[in-house]
């Protein structure tokens, strides 16, 4: 035709093809997730649920962690002295100790004051000034350098009591490494949910864009027989994906800050009684991120890999 | 320029097509007859690259379609307008955008795209039924929507398989009216049909297939 020139001209550069093809192919998706307002609901649906479900597990363990790597913060062995040993001899001792590099502080509670505390704190004063004598040992506060594993804190404590003058040494460790434990298998049971519930999700997201492919089979075959490219023809079910992924992430970031602050309440009350203020913090600002970028991913994925085959059928054709 | 060289589409002890020589100049118009099961269909589908011949080349403007990479065979069947016998319109959206998809694909912008959609819907005299869907036109309308969709990216050639074979001898001479005109502004066109008496009035080359050969080749 003689206008072949002219249409040269009047034709967009690629870059700009290609964003005129993407906004009509990302528009006309959405037109159609839109017509089925129902089962586009229940598809964000079952996406929120896989992955605010893993999310509020993790956000929970988060939560705990922080507040027990706090109370290792607080953490003090308790080094109670014998009882015929004299304040010079728990000042030698003290001095000697706070050298140790796996120590940070070392405070001296003297037997007089250690009584008058334990006798206001129980009530049990007058029973306390009826003894002829102070049967409290001296006692030195060691708070070690945290974090310490375990076995560290074990072998420090034996240390301590190998010391000459020193009774006992008490430091009830146990129960920190039995929820450092049970926060290990917490941390593994919500990754092996999390990754099963993305499987499932992500079974529900091709399983739903393949009968979207199936039912749009003719125009498939029609938009490649006149000249659509592979990519042409797959770009409206990669933004399906991605609308898909994307709203099931927000509605999950929405489901998880609800959680928090429906729990929030009860969680800082009962904290409050190990006096301490800030337990729980909010899903802020990476866990909202994380989740609508995850959804993205996966539901662009998923579209991809429901596509892929049928694409591959028909240009092999 | 189409040519066909020696060209053989064999299905397992089937030829559907066997040593066919064809020339089809640049700017010509020709029908192409003969039988269901004469090879029209193979031949059209050999040079839309939709299957590969089992023996002989065929070139396009002096080009092998053999030597076409796979990336490149989207762009090449650009060249081609397509005219289908059930149309093949998608009925999801409306006229406007049937005609406008092939524009889409070639990266026309959006106000190119509707003056030209509109030339081309003016061209087959539905220029009132821009906005309309499909599945509301009678069969002779969405064989023109199919007409305008083909030809309004103004592809070197236009090619169509029983454009008419479900439309009236009124209606049918007009569709082929329409392919005359575009011939004559210097679109080369190829149409497969068994209308005879039709075609025999007009003055064109016509190939006759048989069984795969070709049979006989007249012009009027």
């Amino acid at each position: 035709m003689s206008s072949r020139k002219e249409s040269a001209t009047e034709r967009w550069g690629p870059f700009a093809a290609w964003r005129a093809q993407h906004r009509i192919a990302a528009v006309s998706s959405w037109q159609r997730l839109l017509a089925r307002p129902g089962s586009t609901c229940l598809i964000w649906l079952v996406v929120a649920i896989s992955l605010a479900l893993p999310g509020a597990l993790l956000l929970t363990l988060d939560s705990v962690h922080r507040v027990t790597t706090d109370f290792d913060r607080g953490f003090q062995l308790s080094v109670m002295l014998e009882t015929d040993a004299t304040v010079s001899d728990v000042e030698t001792i003290q001095s000697a100790i706070t050298a140790w590099p796996e120590i940070d502080q070392v405070t001296f509670l003297h037997r007089d004051a250690a009584l008058s505390q334990f006798a206001q704190q129980t009530g049990l004063s007058s029973v306390l000034l009826s003894l002829d004598r102070n049967p409290l040992p001296h006692t030195l506060l060691v708070a070690p350098v945290m974090p310490m594993s375990q076995q560290a804190l074990e072998g420090l404590v034996g240390k301590l009591a190998d010391l000459s003058k020193v009774g006992s040494v008490v430091a009830n460790t146990r129960w920190m490494a039995r929820l450092e434990k049970v926060l290990q298998v917490g941390w593994r049971w919500a990754w092996a949910l999390g990754v099963a519930m993305m499987g499932g999700a992500v079974l529900v997201l091709v399983n739903t864009l393949y009968l979207d492919v199936a039912a749009r089979k003719e125009e498939i075959r029609v938009v490649s027989l006149i000249g659509g490219s592979p990519a042409f023809v797959r770009r409206p079910f990669l933004y399906s994906g991605l609308y898909f992924g994307t709203g099931g992430g927000v509605l999950a970031a929405f489901g998880l800050w609800a959680f928090t602050a429906w729990v929030a309440e009860p969680v800082e009350a009962l904290f409050l009684l190990y006096d301490h203020a800030k337990p729980l913090s909010g899903p802020g600002a990476a866990y909202p991120v994380a989740l609508v970028s995850l959804g993205a991913i996966v539901g662009w994925m998923a579209a991809l890999f429901a596509t892929q085959r049928y694409i591959t059928r028909l240009s092999a054709n | 320029m189409i040519e066909f060289d020696r060209v053989s589409r064999r299905f397992g002890d089937l030829d559907a097509i066997r040593n066919l020589n064809l020339t089809l100049a640049r700017g010509e118009m020709a029908f192409l007859t003969g039988h269901s099961g004469a090879g029209k269909s193979t031949l059209l589908r050999l040079l839309l690259l939709l299957d590969r011949p089992t023996g002989g080349e065929i070139r396009v403007n002096g080009e092998r379609t053999a030597s076409i990479p796979a990336r490149s065979v989207p762009s090449y069947r650009r060249r081609f307008g397509v005219v289908f016998q059930e149309h093949r319109l998608l009925f999801d959206r409306s006229v406007h955008d049937n005609v406008a998809l092939p524009l889409v694909m070639a990266g026309f912008s959006p106000r190119d795209s509707a003056r030209r959609v509109r030339a081309a819907l003016d061209k087959v005299g539905l220029l009132g039924s821009e906005g309309a869907n499909p599945a509301m036109l009678s069969g002779g309308e969405q064989q023109r929507v199919g007409i305008a969709r083909a030809v309004v990216a103004r592809p070197e050639f236009l090619i169509a398989d029983e454009p008419t074979g479900n439309l009236d001898p009124q209606l049918s001479a007009e569709i082929m009216g329409l392919f005359e005109a575009f011939n004559q502004v210097g679109v080369t066109v190829l149409v497969a049909t068994h209308d005879l008496p039709l075609i025999s009035r007009m003055r064109h080359r016509i190939i006759t297939l048989k069984a795969g050969l070709l049979a006989t080749t007249v012009v009027n």
